[in-house]
């Protein structure tokens, strides 16, 4: 028998889908692809493991990776207060969240530039501790830090709110602790949201370009990263090397959210895979 | 272990959810708390356990003082209404987590853990689950679950929160007689919270009403129902027909000086005294305490049928009296013999009545009937 469903047509719903996912992913990747196979393999090589291209990779990877990881930290905890916490002004804080989604990145550069630059108004306090900001590749992941706060803290809240306060009042009276709480009931619970945030967050770093150079300094094998790398290859004309770089970055962008998403699925099958219901 | 509860009061607010609470409960008692929603019964049963603090009052447990002990200090087994399972452990890890989360000197080995664990899923008859995931289980396998990793800290009290409320009629009168077993078998004091008068009245040792943060009545199940100590608990406790009426010394006069009920065997509740004074009080008679007659006789009132609806193995009988509505509960061969149909004049006689001044009964004007 047929399933009935609410909305008509799988057919026609899977096409719109598939049509609608080659359109705007598949066919621009693949035209990079192709372009990239105009060139021959050792070109390809050499552009891509340039002395300054690899050092693009690591600030960029490196300062996005780690940019994710101060978010899955700290966004975990302002998701949790804003969950758990009745404050006054909490409507206020938790549209401030969204800011750096709704923030033109150049602005949102420009002003974290100013702010820890040498005379900038945290700047002039950090820099006396030799705690160089602006212009380095702490600043980039500054940058990346604040754009990727969203992506965690949205992710969380309606996990966290799922979680009943009585998990924790159960974990209380068969004698846990408050850290052995966290440990064992509430983190596993939150995980794989946890880690869907932290992918979120780690691939919008990696794409991130507006706010990174208005702060970075752009120094080459320092602070410059990989997209403005293809950016300045463009403006060049060097439409080879920038299809180069680019293809890299979607290769290493692809197979890293494939390995997350291989720990994801690992996880919640984990707990939930065997979705039976026996009675 | 005994629990004694002494003065204990707490608000939220504005609202009184506990005033004044006294009551104590000896080792190895099953004693229900039992009330309308709002009457405060899950609060004092979280006071208990510590995840609630009282404004003021004491909580002892075996005369000890615990009113600040913290939850994880009391060694209390608690019971939610939802479960409160950790969604992300197999049914083995949940049972055995009291026992992990002990600090390294007192945790068992883990042979000893698993042991346990087994022997307790064995006692709630779920062994052969061990390994699933609390979303694979009815809602009946997840209580027991719960009920299992309560106690695998060996409480000294078990305390439990409506344990039955989200469960079907079927599951919830299984389940229950199951707990009274369990509890006999495990030896511990028992408390329960639960708004069902059927569940408390079948299951526990003794039964505590409760309504507006107060405690109406401690009794027996037997005692509770059959003498209720308040109008509220008359009404909670099952279904009653109330009846407006005028005492005149020891009698009640109801239904317009056509039939007069003895007032005198409820000395406690109507002081004959203050009775008379006032003057109007109101007679309390369950469906099941009325007989229907087909021609008058001593002391029976006037009636008409107004609807018979068929019950399982009793029929209820709706009967207009002036303009009181009478509910009237009696066997199906009894009402196979009297052939009721609607409009049909009969004769009704009480055979037992219990009467309360109305300045008592007002007190209970919110209190639902059933």
């Amino acid at each position: 028998m047929k399933n009935k469903h609410v909305l008509p047509g799988f057919g026609l719903a899977l096409g719109i889908t598939l049509v609608y996912l080659s359109l705007l992913v598949l066919l621009p990747l693949s035209g990079l692809a192709f372009k990239a196979s105009s060139l021959s393999a050792g070109e390809l090589w050499n552009v891509a493991t340039s002395e300054r291209a690899l050092a693009s990779y690591r600030v960029t990877f490196g300062a996005s990776l780690l940019a994710a990881g101060i978010n899955a930290v700290f966004g975990l905890i302002v998701a949790w207060v804003l969950v758990r916490y009745p404050f006054p002004g909490k409507r206020l804080v938790d549209s401030l969240v969204d800011l750096p989604f709704a923030l033109p990145t150049a602005v949102a550069g420009i002003t974290l530039a100013t702010l820890y630059a040498g005379n900038g108004w945290l700047g002039r306090f950090l820099e006396p501790l030799g705690l160089k900001v602006a212009f380095t590749p702490l600043g980039i992941v500054v940058a990346l830090t604040f754009i990727g706060l969203p992506f965690v803290v949205r992710t969380l809240q309606p996990v966290i709110e799922d979680i009943e306060p009585e998990i924790e009042e159960a974990a209380a009276s068969l004698g846990a602790s408050r850290l052995q709480t966290f440990l064992r009931v509430l983190l596993p619970g939150v995980f794989p949201a946890l880690l869907t945030g932290f992918t979120l967050a780690f691939s919008r770093a990696i794409g991130e370009y507006g706010s990174v150079i208005f702060i970075a300094g752009n120094m080459p094998l320092i602070s410059e990263i990989t997209p403005l790398l293809i950016i300045s290859k463009l403006e060049q004309y060097d439409v080879i090397g920038a299809t180069a770089l680019a293809l890299v970055m979607l290769v290493i962008s692809f197979v890293m959210l494939l390995a997350v998403n291989a720990l994801q699925w690992w996880s919640a099958n984990r707990h939930h895979g065997r979705e039976k219901v026996s009675l | 272990m005994s629990i004694e509860i002494c003065g204990v009061g707490k608000r939220f607010g504005n609202f009184v959810a506990l005033d004044n609470i006294n009551l104590s409960i000896p080792t190895g008692e099953l004693v229900a708390l039992l009330g309308p929603s709002g009457c405060g019964k899950t609060t004092l049963l979280r006071i208990i356990a510590g995840m609630e603090t009282p404004d003021g009052g004491h909580v002892k447990f075996a005369g000890e003082e615990a009113t600040h002990l913290h939850a994880r200090e009391r060694n209390v087994g608690f019971v939610f209404q939802h479960y409160a399972l950790f969604r992300h452990m197999s049914v083995f890890e949940n049972v055995a987590f009291g026992l992990r989360v002990k600090p390294r000197g007192e945790r068992p080995a883990e042979n000893e853990i698993r042991r346990r664990v087994i022997d307790l899923l064995k006692l709630v008859q779920l062994d052969w689950l061990a390994d699933r995931y609390p979303s694979q289980l009815s809602g009946g396998q997840r209580q027991r679950i719960a009920l299992a990793r309560a106690l695998a800290v060996e409480p000294k009290v078990l305390l439990l929160d409506e344990p039955f409320g989200a469960l079907d009629t079927k599951v919830r009168k299984e389940l229950r007689r199951w707990l009274r077993r369990l509890h006999d078998e495990v030896h511990i004091s028992s408390v329960f919270v639960t708004h069902d008068q059927e569940e408390a009245l079948e299951v526990a040792d003794r039964v505590v009403v409760m309504n507006h943060g107060r405690i109406e009545q401690i009794g027996t199940p037997d005692e509770v129902y059959s003498n209720p100590a308040s109008p509220f608990v008359y009404q909670f406790l099952g279904n009653v027909n109330v009846f407006h009426s005028r005492v005149h010394g020891q009698w009640a006069d109801v239904g317009g000086g056509e039939n007069e009920e003895k007032a005198s065997d409820t000395p406690d509740a109507t002081p004959s005294g203050q009775a008379e004074k006032k003057g109007e009080a109101l007679a309390f008679v369950r469906p099941h305490d009325i007989d229907i007659e087909r021609s008058p006789v001593a002391g029976s009132i006037e009636a008409t049928v107004q609807d018979v609806h068929a019950i399982g193995p009793i029929v209820r009988v709706e009967l207009a009296h002036a303009s009181e509505l009478i509910e009237v509960e009696i066997t199906r061969e009894r009402a196979a013999g009297l052939n009721l149909v609607r409009g049909l004049a009969v004769w009704l006689k009480p055979r037992q009545v219990k009467v309360f001044n109305v300045a008592a009964s007002q007190l209970e004007e919110g209190g639902s009937g059933i």
